[in-house]
């Protein structure tokens, strides 16, 4: 069957052609911006907008960001394609791997499965936004320290599925870690570190040796 | 995906009124971006139905709880009275999936998910639920098909919260042509018994609203097999229900999914176990009228035993210290 989306653009790679199409990184203090809410009352509106491109005003890691998007773009596309944020990964892009995981308010979801426009007015968080002022967080650190990444792909999906569940239960079980990690797959298999750097980060003492090898 | 319009839609009427066209209700999207992704179903105008009014709620009232079709099923899971009252719908809905997709699927969505079937998925082949000429499955690869069907199609219902809900005898209450219909679980799935074309009964239209469930059934339990730890469907799952009394069962349910494409029961297994005292002969037996009539194929034969073993330990769980 033909993929009717064009994955063609010549001498312009995927993304500098869409960054090019008039995406517009927007700071609080330009002038003329219309305010968050009057973007959101009109997306929200009772009308029918697209196909075609639309405005759509996300707020990633605290800054606004100001985009023209087809209401067919999921936040996944538009964080990685319309932003400089490609922290966010795409693996299956079918809410499978977790790779694309980033937080709407405290609550990790997959970017992939979720248009951008429908994320407009959360507050998202993508991995680029953990670290404040160049100061990893310490679920961040404990990564590092417990050596919880091979490759990486994973990693940033791991680290917002980890941060969200410490925020929302500060002190898990090592099953409650696997619950909350369930839907992130890592391909190189370092669950077990990343196991222990989520209990580490929790301050919570370390599962024993079999707990944490008998990840499954 | 290809492109489409969007509207958020604020009333039920004005939701039924811009789905008429070719359009379709978008809620968590876990389902509906996956068809879209890959071409199954066509839209000119996804209608986004999460800002509707009153659907979002767990209401509690003294014979039945109503849940909102909006309501997550990471909300079903931390809902700390539902895993008082329903332990087997909060065993169910902590099962579903991933915390992500939890977080965002809906009650509505999750029931009217499309079928799972690897020939329905695939964008290239054209079986008969996608108006071909052929069940693909059947002699191909049913590992993960049913043991009962009304028609050709073998795809079962993978729903864990029909599963449930049929256990608990729960109904739901969906919009139809302005009027409110009330579905059995039985009823809501009857069009896949039927009609290989068919996920469910819902209508083009059609939008469910909120799912009830009765109290009197007090005990509840779920189980579910699957081929990966977490983070799967379920190759089998079973979900029981009913009051003790004296300890005897009394109104006592049960239901399987992933073997049928509709919740699977069997009313002669119902009224075999009201009124007897849990044991593991009575749960056994239960489980051998519950698959008397089962039609394993070619790969699925292995979900025979293992029903028969989820059924006898869904039910000595529903028995707990009574
Ligand atoms: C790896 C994986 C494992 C999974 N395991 C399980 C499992 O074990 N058990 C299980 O039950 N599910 C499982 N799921 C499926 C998941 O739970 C469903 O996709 C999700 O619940 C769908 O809900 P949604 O709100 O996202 O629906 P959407 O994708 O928004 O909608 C699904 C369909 O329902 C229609 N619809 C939505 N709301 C309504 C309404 N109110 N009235 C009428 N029609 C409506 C839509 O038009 C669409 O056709 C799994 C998914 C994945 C990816
Ligand atoms: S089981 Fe149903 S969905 Fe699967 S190939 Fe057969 S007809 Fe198609
Ligand atoms: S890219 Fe979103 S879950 Fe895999
Ligand atoms: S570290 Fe490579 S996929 Fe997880």
């Amino acid at each position: 069957m033909n993929n009717p989306e064009p994955e063609n653009f010549g001498a312009h790679s995927r993304r500098t052609f869409f960054k090019s199409l008039g995406t517009v990184a927007a700071t609080a203090a330009t002038a003329q911006v219309r305010s968050v809410a009057a973007e959101l009352e009109k997306a929200n509106a009772e009308s029918v907008i697209g196909p075609g491109a639309v405005p759509v005003t996300l707020k990633v890691n605290g800054e606004k960001l100001k985009l023209t998007l087809e209401p067919r773009v999921t936040l996944l596309d538009a964080l990685r394609n319309y932003s400089s944020l490609t922290g966010a990964k795409e693996g299956c892009d079918r809410a499978t791997c977790g790779a694309c995981t980033v937080l709407l308010g405290d609550t990790p979801v997959y970017a992939c499965q979720k248009l951008a426009i429908e994320a407009q007015g959360y507050e998202i968080t993508t991995v680029e936004g953990l670290a404040k002022k160049g100061n990893l967080t310490k679920v961040q650190q404990a990564f590092l320290q417990k050596d919880a990444l091979m490759c990486g792909y994973c990693t940033p999906g791991f680290l917002m599925s980890v941060t969200a569940l410490l925020r929302k239960n500060p002190k898990p079980t090592a099953d409650d870690v696997k619950h909350a990690c369930a839907g992130n797959i890592c391909r190189c298999g370092t669950h077990p570190r990343i196991l222990q750097a989520a209990l580490s980060a929790a301050g919570v003492a370390t599962a024993s040796k079999t707990e944490v090898v008998n990840y499954v | 995906m290809k492109a489409f319009q969007y509207a958020t839609a604020h009333s039920t009427d004005s939701a039924r009124e811009l789905v008429a066209g070719n359009g379709l209700y978008l809620a968590g999207g876990n389902d509906l971006f996956g068809l879209l992704k890959e071409y199954l179903v066509g839209a000119d105008l996804l209608v986004n139905i999460k800002s509707l009014p009153g659907l979002n709620k767990v209401e509690h009232g003294k014979t039945f709880w109503t849940i909102g079709s909006l309501v997550t099923v990471a909300e079903i899971e931390d809902h700390a009275e539902i895993k008082k009252v329903f332990p087997g719908l909060h065993d169910a809905a902590a099962e579903i999936a991933s915390q992500q997709i939890r977080n965002v699927a809906t009650v509505g969505g999750n029931l009217a998910q499309h079928s799972r079937c690897w020939y329905f998925r695939h964008r290239d082949t054209q079986c008969l639920k996608k108006h071909g000429d052929l069940c693909y499955a059947r002699d191909g690869e049913n590992r993960y098909h049913s043991l009962f069907t009304g028609n050709s199609c073998i795809s079962p219902v993978v729903s864990s919260l029909a599963t449930t809900f049929a256990a608990l005898d729960a109904t739901a209450i969906v919009l139809r042509d302005g009027q409110e219909t009330r579905m059995s679980m039985a009823e809501l799935y009857h069009g896949a018994w039927e009609n290989p074309l068919a996920h469910n009964s819902l209508d083009k239209g059609d939008l469910i609203l909120r799912v009830e469930i009765p109290t009197t059934r007090t005990r509840s339990a779920y189980l579910q097999v699957s081929d990966k730890h977490a983070f799967d469907w379920a190759l089998v799952s079973c979900a029981a229900a009913a009051a003790v009394v004296d300890g005897k069962l009394k109104s006592p349910r049960v239901a399987l999914g992933s073997i049928s494409p509709v919740p699977h029961q069997v009313e002669a297994a119902n009224s075999f176990l009201d009124g007897k005292v849990l044991d593991d002969a009575t749960a056994t037996q239960a489980a051998d009228l519950i698959l008397k009539d089962a039609k394993p194929l070619e790969h699925n034969a292995y979900k025979v035993p293992m029903a028969h073993a989820i059924i006898r330990r869904t039910l000595l769980k529903l028995k707990g210290d009574a």
